[in-house]
């Protein structure tokens, strides 16, 4: 056989096993997901076809859909705006050459570490109304305690809060490196000129990672859009109180694994999908134009 | 004014670790709060002291006593390896081909590849908990190990951008003498690749590690659970007993410091070279 005819051979039998893998749990699902989404089915009787109405419902009679649209949108926004100010200043912070940033570095990226699960029960602990430490701290402030947990809009600020504690170290890490490669030569002409510390991360820094912190809101989008060990683990598997952190993963996984209808969960997930796919595109293209950048 | 004065440089340079403090305190005070919470009495969990008095290591036996641990410790681990070693051999192998190895089509499925990636959880793991259930699979290991095991899209990817930087000369003079494919992957590329590798190793083990949402689906049995399972199911079962539940947590999460310790590096890289992981 002539070596070329055995390179390729050789290329379809590496490539198999990882085809096989992506075309059963990845496209035959997406393709399966569709189709019941055009279905009535809980899995013990046969499916039956019911044409559109998945989605009419959802956009016409059901207002919890209504509910968890709100929320979604609420935890989006609440977790990505504080999310990327925040990490903006850290990741300033860190970019410096002075003793011990490795260890700094390596302590504010902990948490990248550490399971949703885990963060969740943990911050429950620190959020408890009668023992939780907020409450401790604000009682020495004679402020009565809040709660945090407890009450839906409350409940919503806080897991806001959990998120953002959880994704500015992600969104540090992309920032921090872009940062490093913004040229030294730059700082030097704007410090010449007077330009003070604070002037020169705003003026010089920022708008030459622009393209990062694009990626950086647009991943945390698609993150947050999609949030639901966080939810679950900190408030609940029905997303309360009350409706209070309904979201639309918390629908989803109810209505497929609760109320075992796989139809109208399949018919959900195609609308964020939808969401989801064109947040995904602008991804790729930021994705695509800082590889080119740097 | 070519340099400000050093008294300005110095009280700058105090701006500055006094700006780094606060970060890390952020970032510490909620696991600080609670393994000091999982040393605490339970009467004593609303007093603001860092550090009790008498620390509570019964807490831990008790951890142990209410939950099989090892046995869940041994699971993830277990499920972590065995995804991991399967996404590490099987991407490079077929990013190995992606990028070297011509075939008719090869190109068009790359592109179909990369499509897959635009594709969330979200739409796939309603389907992919009815085909664990039609293979028989949930309530299994399999549930855990066998998706996972044939490699993904992603690693694949990140497999395949890497092989294309290496320089071709390094394979040249193999395939003039005739050497296999396989041979060339095995011997010469794979052993190249340790940075991508290790890259894709840490985030696929920290994925399955931290994973909620599948075990939740596929496990009932506290025999094949995993850790964050395990937590989860504690936190249903003993509300507000905060001492032991906390140090549950802390159990948790030490294995993992401890990876991370190791392989910081490669994980911090891996997340800023591909914005996958750490979600």
């Amino acid at each position: 056989m002539n070596p070329t005819r055995r390179r390729a051979r050789a290329g379809r039998w590496f490539i198999a096993p990882n085809l096989a893998a992506v075309a059963v749990f990845m496209a035959f699902p997406l393709a399966f997901s569709l189709y019941m989404s055009f279905q009535r089915w809980d899995l013990f009787t046969p499916p039956t076809f019911v044409g559109a109405t998945n989605y009419r419902d959802l956009f016409t009679g059901d207002p919890l859909f209504g509910i968890a649209v709100r929320n979604t949108t609420v935890f989006t926004l609440g977790t990505v705006v504080p999310t990327v100010l925040v990490s903006l200043a850290v990741a300033g912070l860190l970019n410096r050459k002075i003793k011990g940033i490795g260890l700094f570095r390596a302590i504010a990226f902990l948490p990248l570490a550490v399971s949703s699960v885990v963060i969740a029960v943990v911050w429950q602990f620190v959020f408890n109304t009668d023992s939780g430490l907020l409450n401790i701290m604000l009682s020495w402030f004679g402020i009565a305690p809040v709660p945090w947990l407890t009450e839906p809009h409350w409940a919503m600020a806080s897991l806001c809060l959990v998120s953002v504690w959880k994704s500015v170290p992600f969104a540090t890490v992309i920032l921090l490196a872009a940062m490093q490669g913004v040229p030294d030569s730059l700082h030097e002409a704007a410090r010449i000129d007077g330009a003070g510390e604070v002037r020169r991360f705003v003026s010089i820094t920022v708008p030459m990672i622009r393209g990062a912190v694009w990626f950086v809101v647009v991943i945390s989008v698609i993150n947050a859009f999609q949030a639901f060990d966080l939810v679950y683990v900190l408030t609940g598997s029905s997303g309360g109180p009350e409706t209070g952190t309904y979201v639309l993963a918390i629908m989803l996984f109810q209505q497929a694994f609760a109320f075992l209808d796989f139809g109208y969960a399949s018919a959900l997930a195609w609308v964020m999908f939808a969401v989801l796919l064109v947040l995904t595109v602008v991804q790729l293209r930021l994705s695509r134009r800082n590889a080119v950048d740097q | 004014m070519s340099s400000p004065p050093a008294r300005h440089r110095i009280a700058g340079l105090l701006g500055v670790y006094a700006g780094l403090g606060a970060v890390t305190a952020c970032a510490l005070f909620p696991i600080l709060w609670a393994l000091s919470g999982s040393l605490k009495r339970q009467a004593e969990i609303s007093q603001p002291m860092l550090l009790p008095a008498h620390p509570q290591w019964s807490n831990y036996v008790e951890v142990f006593a209410r939950m099989p641990f090892w046995r869940m410790l041994f699971n993830t681990v277990l499920y972590a390896g065995c995804v991991t070693a399967g996404q590490v051999f099987f991407c490079s192998l077929a990013g190995y081909a992606f990028a070297r190895l011509p075939f008719t089509g090869r190109d068009t499925l790359f592109v179909l590849y990369l499509a897959t990636l635009m594709v969330p959880l979200t739409v796939t793991v309603i389907p992919q908990f009815i085909l664990m259930r039609v293979f028989g699979w949930t309530d299994t290991m399999w549930a855990m190990i066998i998706p996972g095991l044939f490699g993904s899209a992603f690693g694949t990817y990140l497999m395949r951008q890497f092989f294309a930087t290496l320089p071709i000369d390094l394979e040249e003079a193999a395939i003039l003498d005739g050497c296999s494919p396989w041979a060339i992957y095995w011997r010469i590329l794979l052993p190249h690749a340790k940075p991508a590798v290790m890259v894709l190793a840490v985030l696929t083990w920290i994925n399955v590690w931290n994973d909620f949402l599948w075990p939740l689906l596929m496990i009932q049995r506290k025999g094949i659970a995993t850790l964050t399972l395990g937590l989860v199911w504690m936190q249903g079962e003993y509300v507000a007993e905060w001492p032991v539940l906390m140090a549950a947590s802390m159990l948790m999460l030490a294995p993992l410091v401890i990876i991370y310790a190791i392989a910081q590096r490669a994980f911090v890289s891996g997340i800023a070279a591909t914005g996958f992981g750490g979600r």
